[in-house]
């Protein structure tokens, strides 16, 4: 309200006062007719709004939920801001005085929020005319619609939606209208004044802003999708427009590049680009090493030594796979899935996110050439065609969009990368805890548990050692495991064949056949077990070792090497058999006189009784069946070889020959055939 | 001269009861079954190790990565934040290496030994088995023999014959079951002294595991109270990371998917 008596123009006419008085009187009452205009526009307004958001919106559920956010986007929240300053301005109605201030002030503080909220509004309000559009193509839908409109809001007339659709936008430039008109209204050193001038002005700045903010998001939306085109598609889209946008971007760059034009340095964007690059580095590089570690992860948890059935019921070992098992199926799992949800899914996002501001970065270049051309060119020339200037506005905005909000960019990430690799950290240490709860519960019934690190690793240590000797000596157990005795005693009738076989090819080379042979083909043998053969050639006529050719002393033929054992017959009996030229016994080998053992035959030669013998005088002793003997003489005091000399269980006498036999001794071991 | 061979029947009497045979095969059969657990075992047991260094090494890179970041160098409390986590990944890759040398040590190796000693022992314990095998066979042929000389008519020739082969017999039949008796014998006590092998490694295993996971709950702890990490349930850092991705996409410049 002015103040009386302050500032006034000097009145020159007559009645200066009065007239003054009057045209102050005219302007009070125009300032509050324009505040009451305020409020009560504002009144309906809301109302409106109210019907569109409540009303309208609930009966045209037949449409898709998407197409109503579209449509009506973020009314709600228009509504409560709306709400709220309708209700200050109301509270400013009993104010009289200072109501024009109030008003002012109640637009400065709302200010940020009308911003805020309408900016939204607006930018979205394109494409809910094209939905409106696309509705009024189907006569069904619009019929329908326009019904409801009708109802509800009489006044829409024919334009339906709308109509509705743009009221928001009308009030929001109404607002420095209004206030201008108030302005105009109020005497200039009113205190009302100033705040009313900044009302308006920041009313007008919020419209800017909106329009801005509008013009950014068409512009970015153009440019930030990353398109997938098929090649096809690709050479579809070169025409001669483009192919001459590009040959001009490339020529421009030439020219810069080698000096013949300057380029535009933009220190400022080039820092935050820099910047925006390393960000998109730091999250390039988590999100793949992160990648690496889920997969080591997971190929950690495929192994599962725990499934392994060892049959040992009790004691560490079932510990361990208890542990095992827990460990896998709880603690490492549950670590797995929170990984995954609360590091892995948010660095997924994050990467995502940086394709927009990279698609724009790439495009503000292009244009940037573009916008330098025709800067080149207004020089020259003095002026521009239209698309040359919407060129130079595309990088305009491109531009101050990026800078705008790249910074905010690189912040948000920043930020929330750090708070990624807290919670990083903070699974780890949950992991950690939980694992070490269970291993030691574990440990705990371990037999050792009392026993601290450096002992108890001693204790292993020498635990391992002892049971290393006790495989080893088992292994020997097995190894010592004889053939069967009967393999050595010779088959009747072979004694003079070995003794021939002997003669003609020497000790070295017979062999006994350790188990049947059956020849199959024409020079293949057969043999019992037992015969003893002489090695002709160690390998057939094909070179195969495997097939041995042996003389049986009447037959020569093929026998596999692997059913032959090498015979071990003492050279000092063909001696005695020459010395004596007798036939022997074909039942008998001839002993040994002596106890000279052959050194190259490992075991023992043992002479055993290989038949039951009973004593008949004092001369003879008797013998029991394998029982081991000593020859002392291999023939009786006549010379007779029919009898030996020999000592056995401590007494001496003579026995017959024929009853003798040398078996090599499987005895060791205890394998030693019972005396 | 070729010679004939003596036509070999089978006994008459089941000369092995059944139930021999049937222990026989089941502890020899126990025996391979655990051969091829230990083998499988070691060898699971050496990938899972791998796996677990391969985890550890790729935790150290991704300290390693952030700290190489320029951005780093700008800015004092991301190089702070980011060189206490290369301290912490450093120290657990190293205390990591240590658990896993210790279960080389008393583990993989002497897994590996007793996979080995298994592996030669089976060779010579199957050779002992071949020869029982062969004593078993041996015994049966004279045993068959023996019956035959039983049931002909007792002349001269035969009975000398009898004798003969009664006393082939014996040492025969004598060493089968002394192979028999010592191989029942020597494969449980084989078999059962798996647990003196066992029971230590497994002890060693679960001990370092103790150890290490000490270690890594102090130095993340530590780590995590330094980052000064409020202690948030997962619900509410989902919703966190959902209210981030929200801040993002509220750009222009950050494009709607």
């Amino acid at each position: 309200m002015a103040k009386h008596g302050a500032d006034e123009p000097s009145s020159r006419s007559g009645s200066p006062d009065r007239e003054g008085r009057a045209s102050e009187d005219r302007s009070l009452l125009h300032q509050r007719l324009a505040v009451r205009e305020l409020i009560d526009t504002e009144v309906s307004y809301l109302h409106m709004l109210q019907l569109c958001a409540s009303d309208i919106r609930s009966r045209l559920q037949q449409l898709p939920q998407g197409d109503l956010d579209v449509l009506f986007s973020n009314i709600d929240d228009i509504i409560k801001v709306n709400s709220r300053f309708l209700h200050d301005l109301q509270e400013t109605a009993s104010k009289e005085e200072e109501q024009v201030q109030l008003v002012g002030n109640i637009f400065l503080e709302f200010q940020e929020e009308l911003e805020q909220v309408y900016k939204v509004y607006c930018a979205s309000y394109d494409q809910a005319l094209l939905l409106v559009d696309t509705y009024r193509k189907e006569p069904e839908l619009q019929r329908h619609i326009q019904g409801i409109v009708e109802a509800v809001v009489p006044q829409a007339g024919s334009s339906g939606l709308s109509f509705l659709l743009v009221i928001p936008l009308q009030r929001i430039t109404r607002y420095p209208l209004l206030l201008q008109k108030i302005l105009e209204n109020t005497v200039p050193d009113a205190s009302a004044y100033p705040v009313l001038q900044r009302a308006v002005s920041a009313l007008q700045d919020v419209n800017t802003n909106i329009n801005e903010y509008k013009m950014r998001k068409e512009v970015a939306s153009k440019y930030t999708k990353v398109e997938q085109l098929t090649l096809r598609e690709r050479l579809a889209r070169i025409n001669t427009h483009t192919l001459s946008k590009k040959t001009t971007r490339l020529s421009q760059l030439l020219k810069q590049e080698a000096g013949l034009i300057p380029r535009t340095e933009d220190k400022e964007f080039d820092d935050l680009e820099e910047r925006f690059q390393w960000v998109s580095l730091c999250v390039t590089e988590l999100k793949n090493n992160v990648a690496a570690y889920l997969d080591n992860l997971q190929a950690f948890l495929y192994f599962r030594p725990h499934e392994y059935n060892l049959d040992i019921p009790e004691g560490p070992a079932v510990q361990y796979c208890n542990l095992a098992r827990d460990l896998h199926l709880e603690a490492f799992l549950k670590f797995k899935q929170r990984l995954e949800g609360l590091v892995w899914q948010p660095l997924c996002s994050l990467a995502k996110a940086l394709l927009g501001p990279q698609n724009l970065i790439k495009k503000r270049l292009d244009k940037l050439l573009d916008f330098e051309r025709v800067e080149e060119k207004l020089l020259e020339v003095g002026s521009v065609t239209y698309q040359e200037e919407a060129a130079r506005h595309t990088y305009q905005a491109l531009n101050s969009l990026l800078v705008a909000e790249l910074p905010q960019f690189n912040q948000l990430v920043m930020q929330w990368l750090g708070q990624i690799m807290c919670t990083f950290v903070t699974l780890q240490r949950d992991l950690a805890k939980q694992v070490l709860q269970r291993a030691e519960g574990s440990m705990a019934q371990l037999p050792h548990h009392h026993v601290p690190e450096p002992a108890f690793r001693k204790l292993v240590e020498d635990a391992l050692g002892r049971t290393s000797n006790q495989l080893r000596s088992f292994q020997e157990t097995f190894e010592k495991v004889q053939p069967p005795p009967t393999t050595q005693l010779l088959l009747p009738g072979s004694e003079r064949q070995v003794q021939a076989l002997l003669s003609r090819y020497g000790p070295g080379k017979l062999y006994q056949v350790t188990s049947n042979i059956s020849g199959t083909g024409t020079l293949d043998l057969t043999l019992p077990r037992g015969q003893i053969v002489a090695i002709l050639q160690n390998k057939d006529t094909k070179g195969n070792s495997g097939r041995w050719l042996v003389d049986t002393g009447g037959h020569r033929g093929y026998v596999p090497a692997g059913k032959l054992q090498l015979y071990h017959v003492v050279p000092s009996a063909e001696e005695l058999r020459r010395q004596a030229g007798l036939n022997k016994d074909p039942r008998c080998l001839t002993p040994e006189p002596s106890p000279a053992l052959v050194p190259s035959i490992p075991t023992v030669n043992q002479v055993i009784a290989a038949y039951p013998f009973v004593a008949r005088s004092s001369h003879e002793v008797s013998l029991q069946a394998g029982q081991p003997v000593t020859i002392l003489e291999a023939q009786d005091k006549k010379g007779n070889p029919e009898w030996s000399l020999v000592e056995v269980n401590g007494q001496r006498g003579y026995v017959p020959s024929g009853f003798l036999a040398r078996a090599r001794s499987p005895v060791l071991w205890g394998w030693s055939l019972p005396s | 001269m070729s010679w004939i061979p003596f036509k070999i029947g089978q006994p008459k009497k089941q000369i092995v009861p059944k139930t021999v045979e049937r222990d026989f095969e089941r502890e020899y059969g126990k025996l391979q079954q655990l051969e091829e657990q230990t083998r499988r075992l070691q060898k699971d047991m050496k990938k899972s190790t791998d796996a677990d260094l391969a985890m550890s090494k790729s935790a150290v890179k991704i300290s390693l990565d952030l700290l190489s970041n320029p951005l780093c160098e700008q800015d004092q409390d991301l190089l702070n934040m980011v060189t206490a986590l290369d301290t912490a990944m450093k120290r657990m890759d190293a205390f990591n290496q240590e658990k896993v040398n210790q279960i080389q040590k008393t583990v993989i190796e002497p897994l590996k030994n007793l996979s080995h000693r298994f592996g030669s022992v089976f060779p010579s314990l199957n050779m002992a088995v071949k020869r029982r095998e062969q004593a078993l066979q041996d015994y049966r042929r004279l045993q068959a023999k023996v019956e035959k000389y039983e049931e002909k008519e007792k002349t001269g020739p035969v009975l000398a014959k009898l004798h003969q082969a009664r006393e082939e017999l014996r040492p025969v039949r004598e060493d089968f079951e002394a192979k028999n008796r010592q191989l029942l014998e020597e494969m449980p006590r084989f078999y059962g002294s798996r647990l003196d092998y066992f029971q230590p490694s497994f002890e060693s295993l679960i001990r370092a595991q103790v150890v290490y996971y000490s270690e890594m709950h102090k130095i993340f702890g530590d780590l995590s109270h330094q980052l000064d990490q409020p202690g948030h349930s997962d619900e509410q850092r989902e919703r966190e990371n959902e209210a981030k991705l929200s801040e993002l996409r509220a750009l222009s410049i950050v494009a709607d998917d």
